[in-house]
């Protein structure tokens, strides 16, 4: 059995984790809150945009902005959406499981986002093309995302989705299949008010301009919406993860705590039987 | 002239007209709405008089009342003056779209 003393200092340490982890949760709660304020804003700005694009679509096949002449990588390329860094619970390892299903090194090749998934496929010594890093700041280019996209004749994107702070769940979507659902032309007896053509609107410079132009565009704002929706449920996830910590952390400690009286008591009874036992000593000498 | 009350005496005083009050809207000019936002921050939403802007034809004005409209904006500064102020938003691309006496512009797209 354990001294108490050693016990206690058990008991100390686990109280630093328990506060540590009490902070990571709390820190986590409050950065779900602003950044579930900010994807709800976004939700709003894609969903409009998308309807505007919805509208003026000429093309019912979305080539990512490429020209005719251009001729594509006859691969798929596999886009990979995680963590920038640990402490997110399971979310990132349920994502390279989920892109592993998938994964033929002879016909895809990979792009990751964020330094977490860089290192879990190093470790599965898988090869990536390339990595970029998730900014810290609310803006994200993506442009150097897209320069890649163009090149490949189809790209496979593996994001984490939030659906709940209890629930976050792991996509994969085709992009060029999500752009041709999501912007199928639409219907003008579902559109209110009058609908986005070259009569009922003035286009400036031109309607070809503005088509072209939102096309990239379009892909663009999936991309930065994509990451948004993985950075909240990235989050949730790691709020997920220390309020878990947490209450092991804290049974933990109320059981270093019961151990540390059961093993002071102990140490009592066992003084207190060696007292009774010189005292019976010293008795049995009297007499 | 602008009165207010001396904190003092309690009495009515007449202020001056140091223009730090705030304008009234006029309600015979004509307004329409006008909001301004960008994936994770809306920069302007209110009423306006008129929305100033530039794309590659060059510098123009949306007033109320104006004809159904779409165009991407070059780098320029977005003003858009409102009953109270006139509020000025750096852009470097947007899409704008006029319908109905409302201006929606997305910034970065």
């Amino acid at each position: 059995m354990k001294r108490p003393l050693e016990i206690a200092a058990e008991e100390l340490s686990m109280k630093t984790i328990v506060s540590l982890t009490s902070a990571f949760e709390s820190l986590s709660s409050m950065k779900i809150t602003q950044t579930k304020t900010r994807v709800l804003i976004s939700n709003e700005f894609f969903k409009e945009v998308w309807t505007i694009y919805k509208q003026i679509r000429m093309d019912v096949m979305f080539n990512f902005g490429r020209s005719v002449d251009e001729v594509p990588i006859d691969k798929e390329l596999m886009l990979l959406i995680t963590a920038p860094g640990g402490l997110t619970g399971d979310i990132d390892q349920r994502l390279i499981r989920k892109f592993r299903e998938h994964y033929d090194p002879e016909k895809n090749d990979i792009i990751v986002i964020g330094h977490h998934g860089a290192l879990q496929l190093e470790q599965l010594k898988i090869k990536y093309n390339l990595y970029f890093d998730i900014p810290k700041k609310d803006y994200i280019n993506v442009d150097p995302l897209m320069k890649e996209i163009k090149k490949y004749k189809a790209s496979r994107v593996f994001y984490q989705d939030y659906v709940s702070l209890s629930e976050q769940v792991i996509k994969e979507l085709d992009l060029g299949e999500v752009v041709n659902t999501m912007g199928k032309i639409a219907d003008i007896d579902e559109l209110d008010g009058d609908v986005i053509t070259e009569k009922t609107y003035i286009f400036e410079p031109n309607a070809y301009s503005v088509v072209m132009h939102l096309e990239s565009s379009i892909l663009r704002l999936m991309l930065a919406q994509f990451i948004y929706d993985s950075r909240l449920a990235q989050l949730a996830s790691r709020f997920k993860a220390m309020t878990a910590a947490k209450e092991r952390s804290l049974e933990t400690q109320q059981d270093l705590h019961v151990a540390f009286s059961r093993a002071k008591r102990a140490l009592v009874d066992v003084r207190l039987k060696e007292s009774l036992a010189g005292l019976k000593k010293i008795r049995a000498g009297r007499d | 002239m602008v009165m207010r009350q001396d904190a003092s005496t309690g009495e009515m005083v007449e202020a001056p007209d140091d223009g730090s009050e705030q304008k009234a809207a006029d309600p015979k000019k004509p307004i329409m709405s006008v909001k301004v936002y960008a994936p994770f921050q809306v920069y302007f939403e209110g009423d306006a008089y008129s929305v100033t802007a530039a794309n590659e034809t060059g510098p123009f004005d949306i007033l109320p009342r104006h004809h159904n409209f779409i165009c991407m904006l070059v780098p320029c500064n977005l003003v858009i003056k409102t009953p109270y102020e006139e509020k000025v938003v750096k852009i470097s691309r947007a899409l704008m779209h006029v319908k109905a006496e409302r201006v929606v512009v997305f910034v970065d797209v």
